[in-house]
């Protein structure tokens, strides 16, 4: 169970691998966002993990990362392509940026995965869990901060203005710097690698 | 003319793909950290970006009409002008790379977007591959002096380059009023 854990908390792909930088700051917005987000790239991880398990081994191995790129597209497209049918409120809010998380479940995934199955679904598993409370947390304090509510509910309401800088892209970078150097703080991690 | 200068002025400035649209953070944040590195992999997503629109141009007759196959049809361009680009510049650096680059991709699902046609694509891309270049070599010469700065542990790395990013942006949207 550790690789799941770790995937979850000390090598979450947002906070301490710095990998979904453009979900976190180009679309989360608001705590939707985020939750929304995060459960499509944990969907697309294990189903692109499973997908490969079976298929890449039987591939030439020069085909093999255009083959992993192109199962990725056809999920990514195929879940888009769900939303919009059944919720394309979501979509609207996500922008033409969702099949951003292509790039993201590219980058996690080994190109030569030779481990036992239960253990590359259990660490897609913790990824993806790391990606939504990450990005859910990115969500709720941009939201809070830009929209004075959270999960689309007024908090702040005669109290303070909201901040519109924490709802575009400047201050989402600022937002996810300053998170990112408070991981590091409580990981006892940071510093300038070579 | 003054198309052109918008086009520029937009691309490089107030719609900067990286400072404002947040996009290629991952080449911002792994590939600054020396202004070599930078000009190399700004260059392999310079020639992706000009490849992308290239073949947009000629394949505009056919891209799809449903929201859903559009997505997929400029993903499946970005991921092939990747592939294409390192061979163009004739770097040999990680195919991973190449195909994760998020500019290049958001370049071709924002010029999607806004409708862009014909040869007016080659014009976005460059523009667009312009900026998205100026950003990353900028950014790599910052580092390089931050480098000589005493920044907490906790803030070096990516999240002072997020920050600086950001107050780098903030700058450029001064010039949307």
């Amino acid at each position: 169970m550790s690789i799941f854990w770790e995937g979850v908390f000390k090598k979450n792909p947002v906070l301490v691998l710095a990998m979904g930088l453009v979900p976190a700051v180009a679309i989360t917005t608001t705590g939707l966002d985020g939750l929304v987000l995060g459960i499509s790239i944990t969907f697309v991880l294990l189903a692109s993990c499973v997908i490969n398990f079976v298929v890449i081994p039987l591939m030439p191995s020069s085909s093999r990362l255009a083959l992993r790129a192109l199962i990725l597209i056809i999920l990514v497209v195929a879940l888009y392509g769900f939303i919009l049918h059944t919720r394309p409120g979501l979509v609207a809010g996500l922008g033409i940026f969702f099949p951003f998380m292509v790039a993201d479940a590219f980058r996690l995934q080994s190109s030569e995965d030779t481990r036992p199955f239960g253990r590359i679904v259990l660490e897609a598993l913790g990824q993806g869990l790391g990606f939504i409370w990450a990005l859910v947390l990115i969500g709720v304090i941009r939201e809070f901060l830009g929209f004075g509510s959270i999960f689309g509910k007024e908090m702040v309401s005669g109290v303070l203005r909201p901040m519109s800088l924490a709802k575009g892209v400047p201050g989402g970078m600022i937002i996810v710097g300053l998170l990112l150097a408070l991981t590091n703080v409580v990981t006892k991690q940071g510093g300038e690698t070579p | 003319m003054t198309d052109g200068l918008d086009i520029f002025v937009e691309t490089v400035i107030t719609g900067n793909l990286v400072l404002i649209q947040g996009l290629g953070l991952y080449a911002l944040t792994r590939y600054t950290k020396t202004v070599r590195g930078a000009v190399k992999a700004g260059l392999n997503t310079v020639a992706g970006m000009l490849v992308g629109a290239s073949i947009l141009w000629l394949l505009g007759d056919i891209v799809p009409t449903s929201p859903t196959s559009q997505i997929g049809f400029y993903v499946l361009v970005g991921f092939v002008s990747a592939l294409i680009a390192p061979r163009l510049t004739g770097q040999n650096t990680s195919p991973e790379y190449h195909v994760v680059d998020t500019a290049l991709i958001g370049l071709l699902l924002l010029m999607a977007v806004r409708g862009v046609a014909g040869a007016q694509n080659v014009w976005v891309a460059l523009g667009v591959s312009f900026g998205y270049f100026v950003v990353l070599v900028v950014m790599a010469s910052i580092r390089e002096r931050l480098a000589l700065a005493p920044v907490p542990k906790a803030l070096q790395g990516t999240p002072i380059v997020l920050i600086t990013a950001g107050l780098l942006g903030l700058a450029l949207l001064g010039f949307r009023f």
